[in-house]
């Protein structure tokens, strides 16, 4: 995973890469990074969403800033009709509530995670991998070739996990 | 997006920062024992996906920091900000040890902290109130130790929360004794920037 090919997804920002590349994002608090992979064309495209629900002020300003314009956009940019959604295979990292003991407590990132969850299952689209909730924050570099993702949190070491069987990748290991 | 910020205006947020700040570095110096001074407030919208830009560190560095909800005739977020060398100098001054890294973080550490934001915050409200008239309460600062851009994200998405802009006043204060820089950010609800101009005057 060279530095150099790494695209990354910055706050309400959408990333794809087709075929190869790496997409990735860095510092995930209460944002959930949320990738859409479709096997077929091996291409990918990444969300860096920062709250549930837009408000009808802002909806088109960034359609990746809220959960419920970032799935409709990452499904255009797949080229994919909602109909044939469920072809798609979906990762989120992120979602944590990294401030303890907060009064009044808005739980954005639950929501976030909850909300993704929902719009998920409603086009019938498979988790295949998460790292959500809790109270860490989370970077994350996923590579479009090969399946591979590499986690971090601070203060430990990365640790990579090879989705490329739950992806639907294996046809090019045989 | 956001209407520009008239420079009058902006220089008033940013004065009102300096007056807010100079007061809470007064009580640290006062719990410290030891001089802190205040560089020039940053005004600075932050626009969809920009983060203060002025925020240099790395991102993935580890930081400690607080973040409290102020509510009354200003409502806002303000939250304090250490890198983690920089909460280990509070910490030797406060306490006079500090944590073996992240996970060595106990209560009491967390608690040093959270009693310094409360009293830099109690500090900063006060200038602002005489300063306005306005009444203004905050609520206890809750805690976080992360990765830079990820607690700084978590905060900026709060602010964000049911408004469409974010307006950061930005301060850092040092001492000239230690190797420190603390950031103080103040994200007021921007719907309510009109009355607080009014009051000044502008």
């Amino acid at each position: 995973m060279a530095a150099s090919a790494i695209q990354l997804a910055g706050m309400g920002e959408i990333v794809v890469a087709r075929g190869s590349g790496v997409i990735g994002c860095i510092g995930l608090g209460s944002c959930v990074g949320t990738v859409l992979f479709d096997p077929t064309k091996q291409m990918a495209a990444l969300a860096h969403v920062m709250l549930p629900e837009a408000s009808a002020v802002d909806a088109n300003a960034m359609p990746g800033k809220y959960a419920t314009t970032a799935v409709p956009a990452l499904l255009r940019l797949l080229d994919t009709p909602p109909a044939h959604a469920s072809r798609l295979k979906a990762i989120l990292v992120g979602g944590g509530e990294l401030f303890k003991n907060r009064s009044q407590a808005l739980r954005i990132g639950e929501r976030n995670v909850e909300t993704l969850h929902r719009l998920l299952r409603e086009l019938r689209i498979s988790v295949v991998f998460e790292q959500t909730r809790g109270s860490l924050g989370r970077s994350f570099e996923f590579d479009v070739a090969t399946g591979l993702i590499r986690v971090r949190v601070v203060g430990t070491p990365p640790v990579e996990h090879n989705l490329a069987a739950a992806l639907g990748m294996l046809r090019k290991a045989a | 997006m956001m209407n520009p910020l008239s420079e009058l205006r902006a220089d008033a947020l940013r004065e009102l920062g300096n007056i807010g700040l100079g007061g809470a570095v007064t009580a640290l110096s006062d719990l410290t024992g030891v001089l802190f001074t205040l560089e020039a407030p940053q005004v600075l919208p932050v626009e969809g996906t920009q983060l203060p830009q002025v925020w240099q560190l790395a991102p993935e560095s580890p930081v400690v920091g607080t973040i409290s909800r102020i509510t009354g005739d200003w409502p806002g977020e303000g939250t304090f900000l250490f890198p983690w060398d920089s909460a280990c100098v509070l910490w030797q001054l406060l306490v006079q040890m500090q944590p073996n890294g992240l996970a060595d973080l106990n209560e009491l550490y967390q608690s040093v902290i959270n009693e310094v934001s409360n009293i830099m915050l109690g500090n900063y409200l006060r200038a602002i109130s005489q300063m306005t008239g306005f009444t203004l309460n905050m609520e206890p600062p809750a805690f976080a130790a992360d990765m830079a851009m990820a607690v700084l994200s978590s905060v900026v998405v709060e602010a964000m929360y049911g408004q469409r802009e974010v307006l950061a006043i930005e301060t850092a204060f040092k001492t000239p004794h230690h190797q420190f820089t603390g950031y103080f950010l103040y994200l007021p609800e921007v719907g309510n920037l009109e009355k607080l101009f009014q009051v000044l005057g502008i």
